[in-house]
């Protein structure tokens, strides 16, 4: 899966966070960051968290989610790696 | 202790009502004799497993909301709401369950009544204090099915599983939602709740510690909190859904579980005359006590006499109309009605009994029947006891036994007290009774302004 091919998904989970202004998801990059840039609350975090892992069949480990950055790419490394990781 | 001098005013008040598109509707169809109480699909969808299918519920529709089922959870978890009328922001439906989402609107309309300001509302001097009588049952139902019988991880339920389940949760959402700087409790005594805050607030300002509450009880639509009672057989049966809720009348058979939201805002009396308010209703005195007799569930005579000394002392004062608990529950209304004409005497007074209309709201109710009662000063109309066709001609049992010290005259005799329709009359000062499990009991006095 291309990182872009995880970007494009990663927006439209934000999409359903209605805690986010839908106008700033227009240039989301890997460099963006959900608390800073996007003003997520830090308690919607984990539920975009649980929904990537239901919308790219992944589970994420405790750990991993406990030390995720807040930056997009953060995510999209975490999801490359768990699925590498499953695919071993 | 109370500070000399000090009254409270009602000036504002707004909520959610079964079928109701506002305040003014839910009025209109109270003083036009109606009910609010209809066949409930989600109980009907249960067939033979659920024994009452009637209550007084209230849609997301109805209140100008859509849900946001989880994809994450099954059984109808609700992820979160969406306010078609865009009265409250998303970061507050957020971590509101339904009930907590009526409270935030029905605090909107009685501040807007009140006619408080930014500042007013955001003062170390406003609080907030409301409750409900069960848990965020909705919510914990499937995030539990999720984890439990699923096996599922916890964190599939999301963030705001505690936020929106937590005993005062309409409190700290309605806090978050107004920004105050004063209190922000819940008082929870069953189905007390909603006088029993009120009650409270009106002790904070009256004692000197804050001059302006958000106040009342809240019971969110909830199948969950139904099949408690349903299971209990303590529900209506065997009526039309207009006819099952009949206080007082012979063939009762139980209560109406209905659902619902009153808020009022109380202020301080001198505060709110000079800044010109309308003063809806005064606060004479609340007062509140338990039976002491260690049953949870039956009525105590003895201690609903107490209730009256507590609230009233020795003054004789005697209200025009009294707002009864009246559940349409065979032990309930005998008792209760005996106790209020062993206090009050057989004349000169009417009595209400508005659950005959809508039904029986638990936590909602003694803050909504208040609502009812400040309707009843504006209107200068008594509400009805819809339904109580035949009172009975008989003693009730426990008038024939050897200990019992209150009037010997069956139900019947106090007959001309209960009007089966509204009528107008004079109405200066209302008492209001509500009880709960537990054996708790509360009153409260609420007058026209002179």
């Amino acid at each position: 899966m291309e990182r872009q091919e995880i970007i494009d998904g990663l927006v439209e989970i934000l999409k359903t966070v209605r805690t986010i202004d839908p106008e700033k998801l227009a240039g989301v990059t890997e460099e963006t960051d959900f608390l800073a840039d996007l003003n997520t609350p830090s308690t919607e975090m984990i539920n975009i968290v649980v929904k990537t892992e239901q919308k790219f069949g992944v589970e994420f480990e405790d750990d991993d989610i406990d030390d995720l950055g807040s930056k997009v790419k953060n995510v999209v490394d975490l999801i490359i790696r768990t699925k590498a990781k499953a695919n071993q | 202790m109370q500070t000399p001098g000090r009254k409270v005013a009602v000036v504002g008040m707004g909520g959610a009502f079964p079928g109701c598109s506002d305040l003014a509707d839910f009025s209109g169809k109270l003083f036009s004799n109606q009910s609010l109480i209809r066949e409930w699909d989600k109980a009907i969808a249960y067939g033979k497993n659920v024994r009452s299918t009637v209550s007084g519920f209230i849609t997301e529709e109805e209140m100008g909301l859509d849900v946001i089922y989880s994809s994450l959870v099954d059984n109808n978890y609700p992820e979160t709401y969406i306010d078609k009328l865009n009265r409250i922001p998303y970061g507050n439906l957020a971590t509101a369950d339904v009930g907590s989402i009526w409270a935030m609107i029905g605090t909107l309309d009685a501040i807007k009544m009140a006619g408080w300001t930014d500042t007013e509302v955001q003062s170390e001097q406003t609080g907030v204090v409301m409750g409900s009588g069960g848990s965020g049952n909705v919510i914990l139902r499937a995030a539990w099915h999720n984890f439990y019988e699923l096996g599922k991880k916890t964190r599939t339920a999301g963030s705001h599983a505690v936020d929106r389940t937590m005993s005062y949760r309409e409190a700290a959402n309605v806090s978050c939602f107004i920004k105050n700087r004063g209190v922000c409790e819940a008082i929870v005594s069953a189905c007390a709740t909603g006088l029993g805050n009120i009650g409270y607030a009106y002790r904070l300002i009256k004692f000197g510690l804050q001059d302006r509450i958000i106040t009342g009880g809240i019971e969110g639509t909830s199948l969950e909190t139904f099949i408690g009672f349903d299971g209990m057989q303590v529900l209506s049966r065997g009526f039309s859904p207009q006819e099952s809720s009949r206080p007082f009348d012979l063939n009762r058979n139980g209560f109406v579980c209905s659902f619902g939201c009153g808020i009022v805002a109380l202020e301080e009396y001198e505060q709110a005359k000079a800044r010109g308010a309308v003063i809806l209703g005064v606060i004479d005195e609340y007062f509140n006590n338990s039976d002491g007799d260690g049953d949870m569930f039956y009525p105590s005579f003895l201690g609903q006499k107490r209730l009256w000394k507590g609230l009233s002392g020795d003054s004789g004062i005697k209200p025009d109309v009294v707002k009864v608990h009246g559940t349409s529950t065979p032990a309930g209304d005998s008792i209760e009605l005996l106790s209020v004409v062993d206090v009050l005497g057989e004349d000169g007074y009417h009595i209400s009994a508005p659950k005959s209309q809508f039904g029986h709201m638990l936590g909602a109710a003694g803050s909504v029947e208040f609502i009812t009662a400040l309707l009843m000063l504006k209107e200068q109309k008594v509400l009805p006891c819809l339904n109580s066709d035949t009172l009975n001609p008989e003693l009730e049992p426990f008038q024939k036994t050897e200990h019992w010290r209150g009037p010997v005259k069956p139900l019947e005799a106090y007959r001309r007290l209960i009007p089966k329709q509204s009528i107008a009359k004079e109405i200066n000062s209302i008492t209001c009774l509500n009880y709960g499990f537990g054996g708790t009991n509360s009153a409260i006095s609420v007058s026209r302004d002179n």
